[in-house]
């Protein structure tokens, strides 16, 4: 069996050289954000958390971040809404063309975010919603709600639907069926729906930026814009915190809905 | 079952995807047949010529063949560097399974500009591959990786490897261990079981991650965007310039409505490809 032990040992390597390969760029980033140089260097010159402080001190940033996190939430809220509805809806009524607006759903996850972006940026001129708040967020409810939809299908497919059937023989309304046995059945699709729902919100670049309106500002278009005006580690800096905060909700989501069984 | 409540469950989600998706996108059609003149805007004019210029100018041909070609060489390096990652994830019985799993998640979930920002300092003239490659005295001079083929590829290799990892350990679990066990009980050697018998039943993953990357990787605006820099463009990066810098909204929208045609048709064609190959099997 040494032939077998190889192999395995082969595997192995390569699964550790993969996964190396992975990081590279993120262990990279953050060692370049210590760097004292003013110009982007790795491995870094000295050692200082300076550039930290130059970005939290940024009100550019800081106005970002916050767009971000606001955007982000608005349209994790809307997608939810629509999102667990639709779900319900596909998987426990009769739907006339199901299938075609289970695709219709799902279009979002593999058409070309830039072809949104560009097709929303001619539409809300015409309709007079461009540079809005509301206009953006409609447009993330639509790249989001794929993943919702998603995530609650697969849960609400292995839960036994004779448990609402029961609650409503037992006297009780459709919605209040729904709220307090089906939901918290659920809850682990739910949650993992409305974290991909948030961070995809977050992370994204190619339709926030054909929309965004004077005075209006999204984290990731910003540290784009930055990139393209030249690098310096004040950029690694702001990288770096998104790597933590990143693997720490990564962890916290792990332990608390077991992440894994959703990607 | 029951009926009626169905629609008005469904009508929130529908109102906006097709009325802040469909129609927008539908609404680029009559965009893409009007004649644009620079400093007048949109004309009344009607005219194909931002069809057929993608389809016979060897500037836009060029773009439309580098983008083509990109997307197929990612696709073939996330296979060949994936399919043996997800083959150990999906079989083995390792606790440290769950925890290698979301590490090849955490890549997927971390800004996308960060990591493509991560990629340039490690292909930059002093970036950290080059310091190794002349530490390593594999070169003399730098080797140029950002702004060409060669930078896009590596990069754009590590943004879409977790997800054909992701879609081949589904398809790798889902092969029973019997058949396997059984040709190898037959007499056959591991590697001739793996090519008759594993790599085979795995060929749906293997294009459903194939065709996810594949439309990824041609539709991907940022990582080409930072890499690329303005003068390497492809596809998504054209249609960013049409439609920000020099405003030809028309000349944008046919890019725009060849790249979807483009990958509709591939997840359509791949659909059709796994119904026929599911139905024979």
């Amino acid at each position: 069996m040494t032939a077998a032990r190889l192999r395995g040992w082969l595997l192995r390597a390569w699964v550790a050289l993969v996964v190396a390969f992975l990081m590279l760029p993120v262990v990279v980033v953050a060692l370049a954000s210590l760097s004292r140089t003013s110009y982007l260097t790795v491995p870094p010159r000295g050692l200082t958390l300076h550039w930290f402080t130059v970005v939290l001190a940024d009100p550019e940033y800081l106005q970002a971040i916050g767009g971000s996190l606001l955007l982000a939430a608005v349209a994790t809220v809307g997608a939810l809404g629509t999102g667990v509805a639709a779900s319900f809806a596909l998987v426990r009524r009769r739907v006339p063309g199901a299938g075609l607006i289970g695709a219709l759903l799902n279009a979002p996850l593999v058409f070309p975010a830039v072809v949104v972006g560009v097709a929303l940026l001619q539409f809300f001129a015409l309709v007079h919603l461009n540079g809005s708040f509301v206009g953006l967020a409609l447009a993330h409810v639509v790249i989001t709600v794929p993943y919702v939809v998603r995530a609650v299908t697969a849960t609400l497919q292995g839960i036994d639907p004779e448990l609402e059937h029961a609650a409503r023989v037992l006297g009780a309304s459709g919605p209040t069926a729904f709220f307090t046995v089906t939901l918290p059945l659920i809850r682990p699709g739910v949650a993992a729906g409305a974290l991909f729902a948030f961070i995809v919100s977050f992370d994204n670049v190619p339709v926030s930026i054909f929309l965004l309106g004077a005075g209006q500002m999204t984290l990731p278009v910003k540290i784009f814009t930055a990139i393209e005006y030249g690098v310096d580690p004040s950029i690694a800096a702001i990288s770096t915190m998104l790597i933590v905060l990143t693997g720490l909700g990564l962890a916290v989501a792990e332990r608390w809905v077991g992440f894994h069984r959703f990607v | 079952m029951r009926r009626g409540s169905g629609a008005w469950l469904l009508a929130p989600a529908l109102v906006i995807l097709l009325g802040a998706f469909v129609l927008p996108v539908a609404m680029m059609v009559p965009t893409s047949v009007h004649r644009y003149v620079p400093l007048i805007g949109i004309t009344g004019d009607l005219t194909a010529t931002y069809y057929t210029r993608l389809l016979t100018d060897s500037y836009y041909l060029e773009i439309i063949g580098r983008t083509l070609a990109l997307g197929l060489t990612v696709t073939l390096a996330t296979l060949v560097i994936g399919y043996p990652v997800a083959f150990f994830l999906a079989r083995t019985p390792s606790r440290w399974r769950n925890w290698l799993t979301i590490l090849i998640v955490f890549p997927l979930l971390l800004n996308l500009v960060v990591r493509t920002f991560g990629w340039i300092a490690l292909l930059a003239q002093n970036g950290l591959v080059n310091q190794a490659l002349r530490a390593l005295g594999l070169v003399d001079s730098p080797v140029k990786l950002l702004f060409n083929f060669p930078g896009l590829l590596i990069a754009m290799t590590h943004i879409f490897l977790p997800f054909m990892v992701l879609v081949l350990i589904g398809a790798i679990s889902n092969i029973p261990r019997d058949v396997e066990d059984a040709a190898r009980v037959l007499g056959a050697s591991w590697g001739s079981a793996f090519w008759r018998i594993t790599l085979p039943l795995s060929a749906p993953g293997i294009l459903s991650g194939s065709i996810l990357v594949f439309v990824l990787t041609i539709s991907a605006l940022v990582t080409p965007r930072l890499l690329g820099g303005p003068t390497y463009q492809v596809m998504s990066t054209l249609i960013y310039d049409e439609f920000l810098q020099r405003l030809n909204w028309p000349a944008g929208s046919a890019e725009a409505l060849l790249l979807t045609i483009m990958v509709l048709a591939l997840v359509y064609l791949s659909g059709r490809l796994a119904r026929r190959t599911g139905a024979s099997a």
